[in-house]
């Protein structure tokens, strides 16, 4: 073993053995160019790297291109060039005195190892870019899709107070015409055509009623807000109402019709007699409208304490598939062609989950259908003060009472007025919320109605000032609005009742013995 | 008679599309796989000039990069073009391609350079608006092109080759 030392302190022998093993390694390729580019001599393996010498000056142009443009008057490095067959060198230019020598040593290991460490590097980071962007595009659809519902809510918030103005719109000449008619009826001497002529009125003016309330009824957007009615309610009325009305469009189609109604329980039903109005009339027109021969037949039956109600037909029936979706609005089914907006028997559904009930349909196609609801009386559901309010019988008024209405609206007052002196009460009547707490401090009247509708100052507002004053007296709040939130506000503001147009005249005449009773 | 031979370096981040540009404009191929190049690929290709002479183009397609090394440097050395590619797709390509323009000009002062937004067949999905190319075409020609589909290589290397005879 030799001990002469080399320049780079190591042992001959130890950089022979390295020199070997890198040589070994690096497999390299000497060219030897003339200073014209002429391959004058080469020394390594040309094939490792894609040369073929049979083409010289192919080879020597590709060589020569990799440095062209640089100055070539000093050693040039350029690492990882892919040869002509793909292999990865690193490519030396050493100048010589006769020219220029090109050495290349395989670096395909190191490529390789390179290459995998940045590709899956960059793949991550090409990925990442994918997926930021995709989580940016989520983010925007659901940025999209908030302020779309914000606008649909800000739809159906000014859908809901369109809905609320109508209602307050449809109901308070309604109130006229029912008031009216009452009065009319009331007259004695009323020819047998006048007294046809008013029957015809109050049925079509409660039919065109029901129907706008079922549009109304569709677009309260939040049932939980429709406030229940409950009344004493004359079964066998109603019955007679329904034939009245019913009885000669099912004549027209040559189909019988019938309602039986058989009371069980002698205390006449607690129910909310606009919404079961409400729904029998969706169910006997629609079966009247979809049965085109046989008949409809209609049971009411009032037993233990609650109203079962069947109404039946012999017409074109209802498909398995379709008897989800004819509860749904504006979903007809695909064989019951015919007019109407399709609202009925979802408003029908509504109503009697409203009113704490159960619906059932039964129907085979060709055969007919049968509609099967049970509907619980009330009176578990009404404040005891109230139930007291409804139940108790009027009576005769002992002394003159005074009413002080609070209305701007001329046929309202002017109603009320005749029916509250009809009663027996002496009527005073002031149009605006600030005399109206004039006249109730100057001389307080034994029961105050004020419409919540005023010009100016709200009839709330009223009520609020007096009660601030102190005046104790019974207050009545009279509203076209029939929601509980309504009705809070109404309590709130200090009224001792809450009741809602049309005006009920029944109903007007126990909250004013109510009323009285209590001041 | 042997065209004058020019070196023109593929400038760009990784991924933008340097490889498949240069193997549609030398070999007129395309493959959908990515494969990140270490190093560098030199190909030539001769261009006819449009005053009918041909100009041979050393085209080194230089590992993506999002800024210039020492090892890039050596790269450039001796460049008189520069295509500078970035992916329509990716925002960020586009200032890294501006940015390695400026590194560049350290070296090589008077190279000229064209700037290249590649992957116009996904141009739906394209992060670079268009007023940003307008404003760009302000200070540097700019083409958009599709590696996949060919549109705009040819021209690409043309437009440089044309200013590099100029």
């Amino acid at each position: 073993m030799s001990s002469e030392l080399s320049i780079s302190g190591f042992s001959a022998d130890v950089e022979s053995h390295i020199a070997r093993f890198l040589f070994e390694r690096a497999q390299p390729l000497l060219l030897e160019f003339d200073k014209s580019w002429q391959l004058v001599n080469l020394q390594g393996d040309t094939a490792r790297f894609g040369f073929d010498l049979d083409d010289a000056r192919t080879a020597a142009g590709q060589l020569q291109d990799l440095f062209l443009g640089m100055p070539l008057d000093e050693t040039i490095d350029l690492p990882f060039v892919q040869m002509p067959n793909g292999r990865s060198a690193h490519v030396h230019l050493l100048v010589i005195d006769r020219g220029y020598q090109v050495l290349l040593l395989d670096a395909q290991g190191e490529h390789d190892r390179q290459q995998s460490q940045q590709q899956s590097g960059n793949e991550a980071v090409l990925i990442g870019h994918q997926k930021t962007k995709a989580i940016n595009q989520l983010r925007q659809i659901r940025s999209e899709l908030e302020s779309q519902r914000a606008r649909l809510q800000e739809a159906n918030a000014l859908k809901n107070a369109l809905i609320a103005t109508l209602s307050h719109d449809f109901r308070t000449p309604l109130t006229s015409i029912f008031g009216y008619l009452h009065l009319l009826e009331e007259e004695p001497d009323n020819s047998a055509g006048t007294r046809h002529a008013l029957r015809a009125l109050r049925r079509n003016s409660n039919y065109l009623f029901t129907l706008a309330e079922n549009l109304l009824e569709y677009a309260r957007a939040d049932t939980r807000s429709s406030l229940l009615a409950p009344v004493r309610l004359d079964l066998s009325a109603l019955v007679a109402d329904l034939l009245g009305l019913f009885k000669p469009m099912a004549a027209e189609k040559a189909l019988t019709f019938s309602i039986a109604l058989d009371k069980a329980d002698s205390e006449e039903p607690l129910l909310d007699e606009l919404r079961l109005r409400q729904v029998l009339v969706n169910l006997i027109s629609n079966a009247v409208r979809y049965t085109q021969k046989g008949g409809v037949g209609v049971q009411l039956l009032w037993k233990d304490g609650a109203l079962k109600i069947e109404v039946r037909d012999t017409g074109i029936g209802i498909a398995e598939e379709f008897r989800e979706k004819v509860f749904i609005a504006f979903n007809r089914v695909g064989q019951a062609a015919g007019s109407g907006a399709g609202l009925g028997l979802s408003i029908v559904k509504r109503l009697v989950r409203q009113m704490h009930g159960t619906l059932e349909l039964h129907s085979k196609v060709g055969e007919g259908s049968c509609f099967r609801i049970v509907l619980p009386g009330l009176a578990k559901l009404v404040p005891e003060a109230d139930a007291d309010a409804v139940e108790a019988a009027p009576s005769r008024i002992e002394r003159m009472h005074t009413v002080l209405i609070v209305d701007d609206g001329p046929d309202i007052t002017h109603l009320l007025e005749v029916l509250l002196s009809g009663m027996g009460y002496r009527v005073r009547i002031v149009g605006d919320a600030t005399s109206a707490v004039e006249s109730a401090l100057a001389d307080p009247p034994d029961v105050l109605l004020v419409d919540v509708e005023l010009p100016g100052l709200s009839g709330n507002t009223a009520v609020f000032r007096l009660r601030a004053k102190g005046y104790r007296g019974h207050i009545v709040t009279l509203s076209a609005t029939p929601t509980e939130e309504a009705r809070k506000v109404a309590l709130n503001a200090g009224a001792n009742q809450y009741i809602t147009k049309p005006i009920d005249i029944e109903q007007l005449a126990r909250t004013m013995q109510r009323a009285v009773a209590s001041s | 008679m042997t065209p004058q031979a020019r070196k023109i370096c593929m400038l760009g981040d990784f991924g933008v599309g340097k490889t498949s540009l240069v193997a549609r404009f030398v070999r007129n191929t395309f493959s959908d796989a990515y494969l990140t190049t270490v190093g560098v690929k030199v190909d030539s290709k001769e261009v006819a000039l449009a005053n009918g002479q041909a100009q041979k183009l050393v085209v080194w397609d230089i590992a993506g990069r999002s800024a210039l090394d020492a090892l890039n440097m050596s790269y450039l050395r001796g460049a008189s073009g520069l295509l500078l590619v970035a992916d329509g797709t990716r925002e960020s390509t586009l200032r890294t391609a501006i940015d390695l323009l400026m590194q560049s000009r350290s070296l090589l002062p008077d190279a000229q350079a064209v700037l290249l937004v590649n992957k116009l067949d996904l141009v739906e999905r394209w992060e670079v608006a268009p007023s940003t190319l307008v404003e760009l075409r302000h200070t540097l020609p700019v083409l958009e092109t599709s590696a996949r589909a060919g549109d705009g290589v040819e021209q690409a290397f043309a437009e440089l080759a044309g200013r590099l005879q100029a």
